[in-house]
């Protein structure tokens, strides 16, 4: 009984406490002025559907036992991308989000063929990308901001509630499809078994016939693509697109990392969803609207951050402190000296 | 029999010659290829120059601007050389030593200093004892850890920049120390050579010294090599890692006291790249990034050379934007070269 009891509260602070996080935030709402009023959650959500992409991208890079740091520079290039075409050459929203998503394909197949044919760290070989992406994007703009002009359609529906007396806006929800698509994908396929497989143990997942490079580059290109596409999404609903659109504040990249880490996810891999990263990242918009001070923000959500890492690491280090011991002696000697 | 004698000789001697043949270009360029990169780029940089290479205000500005990114290379080596890639924390390190060098302007120049480089050295120990003790991920824990004290920071002052001779009140004292650590950027021994220059090479001398000829040097080579002999050898991992991190902060601050002293202000994103572009110069000088190979001598090697490329670049005509695309694509080659030349020696 007892045994069963402290499972469950492992569990809960292990892989639920994304939604605990959220029931504080909601909490906290009560005495905040106006949080639960519909305008303040839509602008919340929608503000912060941006991160919930870039989470997205980074959650399935984590679980394939990865790291994917172009995230933040690619969606900024798939907003600059979607808006210049629309602008420049005239294309209709659709063609120019697809060739947006499909920059974002590319660069994925990049990241992955570093990663799996060069044999670079992942983190290192986004971290070149990431200047790559910055550079190209600098020639392509010359700098400048870019702006939807009058074409003012597509931005007024993302911006809407389609669906009565629901307070989310249209490119949420669209951002909540895609989430649950990708968990659905995670869940119920081979193909996501296999992600999980790779990120638990690369080796034995190759040796048990798992094509690993296949996976892992479809991993990434799943994280570029969904971030092109949320970029692109997000230019369009905001209105402008600059490049240096996630550098004001607390780094968008900052934040899908830390709601992918509160989520629960595992940083070496093979364990986590793309659903507690989401639910994470709604708590964290919501945070934004409690705190209207940046500073203060930042410092909330590094706060949160650091305490997972230290919860995680010291549950890692008690663990590892019985491996290669006999749990049953281990045990005895424990409860001899009290210490149970 | 005097053939079966002689078989085994020759056989061992043929499998020696041939590792040698394999690894000969490894070896090459893991020891004191760099140095071989800079000649080139030097050549390179006097055509693109069309001469004006070798002139005072050129080689001037190289070395200034390889100063700060040299300074915070030194401490990095370290780190990258116990196997923990990088320290993501290095730009908060380098703001915070600056914000409170400055912000404790008012008790001297001298305290105000040391304060600067002790909260980079707190910084480092922090981190240490995560990394060292409770062997948390090293990129995860200094990436979370860069937040917080970004955090820290913003709130406590504001997000607000610092001006020294703001803080600095009436007393000719302070103002005196005001004015001492703006000029620390701007002097220059000699005609040519400036103080930063100066400080950087004794720095790189002084890590070369440690990493060379002391115990701990020693200690942190089996440590970076692999930790779990290390460890059963009887070494002591953490006060190793507690070390490499304290040596780490130290650099970092010191460059980011210099870096505010050159801005003449102080902030909260002061250090902003210079984790990447230390980390780029510290595998140009052929540090391994699982650890346990490279030198000091290298990294001072891989400094020169980028500050040269930058230089040509710019020489070339390239903005600081277009200078990214190049930088990128320099940095994955060369972390592609330092996996793969380490793949053919059979190390990783």
């Amino acid at each position: 009984m007892k045994d069963k009891k402290f499972k469950l509260s492992a569990n809960l602070i292990n892989e639920y406490r994304s939604f605990i996080f959220l029931a504080l935030i909601l909490i906290i709402g009560l005495f905040v002025e106006r949080f639960y009023s519909a305008y303040n959650i839509s602008a919340a959500t929608g503000n912060g559907t941006l991160v919930i992409w870039l989470g997205l991208g980074f959650t399935v890079c984590m679980i394939a036992g990865h790291m994917d740091l172009t995230i933040m520079y690619m969606s900024t290039l798939g907003a600059l991308l979607t808006l210049g075409l629309h602008a420049q050459q005239g294309l209709p929203w659709g063609v120019a989000i697809l060739i947006a998503t499909l920059v974002g394909v590319l660069v994925g197949l990049i990241n992955g063929l570093l990663v799996t044919q060069l044999k670079l760290p992942a983190f290192i070989a986004t971290l070149g990308m990431q200047f790559v992406l910055k550079g190209t994007m600098y020639i392509y703009t010359g700098g400048e901001e870019l702006s939807i002009g009058r074409d003012y359609d597509f931005s007024d529906f993302l911006n809407s509630n389609p669906i009565p007396f629901i307070p989310f806006s249209a490119y949420f929800l669209i951002a909540t499809v895609a989430i649950i698509i990708v968990m659905i994908i995670f869940n119920y396929t081979r193909f996501g078994r296999n992600i999980y497989m790779i990120g638990g143990n690369l080796e034995t997942a190759w040796l048990a016939g798992i094509k690993s490079n296949f996976v892992t580059v479809m991993a990434f290109v799943i994280s570029a693509a969904s971030c092109a596409l949320g970029g692109a999404l997000n230019g369009i609903y905001s209105g402008t697109a600059g490049i240096t659109m996630g550098e004001k504040g607390i780094s968008p990249l900052m934040i899908a990392f830390t709601a992918t880490i509160i989520g629960g996810t595992a940083t070496t891999g093979g364990k986590g969803s793309v659903v507690y990263t989401w639910v994470s990242l709604i708590a964290i918009a919501l945070l934004k609207s409690i705190f209207k001070k940046t500073e203060m923000q930042v410092l909330v959500i590094a706060a949160i951050l650091i305490i997972c890492i230290v919860y995680e690491t010291l549950a890692m280090y008690n663990r590892n402190k019985t491996v290669g011991t006999r749990p049953n002696l281990h045990n005895e000697y424990l409860k001899e000296h009290g210490k149970n | 029999m005097s053939e079966v004698n002689n078989k085994p000789k020759t056989n061992t001697a043929k499998v020696d010659t041939r590792k040698e043949e394999i690894s000969k270009f490894s070896l090459i360029f893991n020891k004191l290829g760099i140095y071989v990169v800079v000649v080139l780029l030097i050549i390179i940089g006097m055509i693109v120059s069309k001469g004006s290479f070798f002139t005072a205000s050129n080689i001037q500005s190289i070395l200034e601007a390889v100063a700060l990114i040299g300074m915070v290379a030194s401490g990095l080596t370290f780190v990258t050389y116990s196997g923990n890639w990088v320290d993501m924390a290095i730009p908060l390190t380098m703001a915070a030593g600056g914000m409170l060098t400055v912000q404790t302007i008012n008790l001297g120049f001298i305290p105000a200093l040391l304060i600067g480089i002790a909260t980079g050295a707190l910084i480092g120990l922090t981190s240490g004892f995560m990394i060292g003790k409770f062997r948390a991920n090293a990129i995860i824990w200094t990436w979370g850890f860069n937040l917080l004290l970004s955090g820290v920071i913003r709130f406590v002052w504001g997000g607000k920049q610092l001006y020294a001779d703001q803080v600095a009140n009436d007393s000719e004292y302070a103002q005196h120390a005001a004015n001492t650590f703006f000029s620390i950027s701007r002097t220059y021994i000699g005609k040519y050579i400036s103080l930063m220059a100066i400080v950087m090479i004794l720095m790189m001398v002084a890590a070369w010294f440690i990493h060379t000829k002391t115990k701990f040097g020693q200690e942190l080579k089996i440590v970076g090599t692999n930790y779990e002999v290390a460890k059963y050898s009887g070494i002591n991992c953490t006060k190793v890692m507690i070390i490499v991190y304290v040596i780490n902060g130290i650099t970092a601050s010191t460059a980011g006291i210099f870096f505010s002293a050159l801005r003449k202000t102080s902030s909260y994103e002061n250090g902003t790249g210079y984790d990447f572009s230390c980390l780029t110069a510290v595998l140009l000088g052929g540090c391994l990034m699982d650890g346990g190979k490279g030198s000091v001598v290298g990294t001072f090697g891989g400094v020169i050379a980028y500050g040269i490329l930058n230089n040509i670049l710019s020489w070339i005509g390239l903005g600081t934007y277009e200078k990214y695309l190049v930088q990128g694509v320099v940095f994955l080659f060369i972390v592609w070269l330092n996996t793969y030349s380490n793949r053919k020696l059979g190390k990783a």
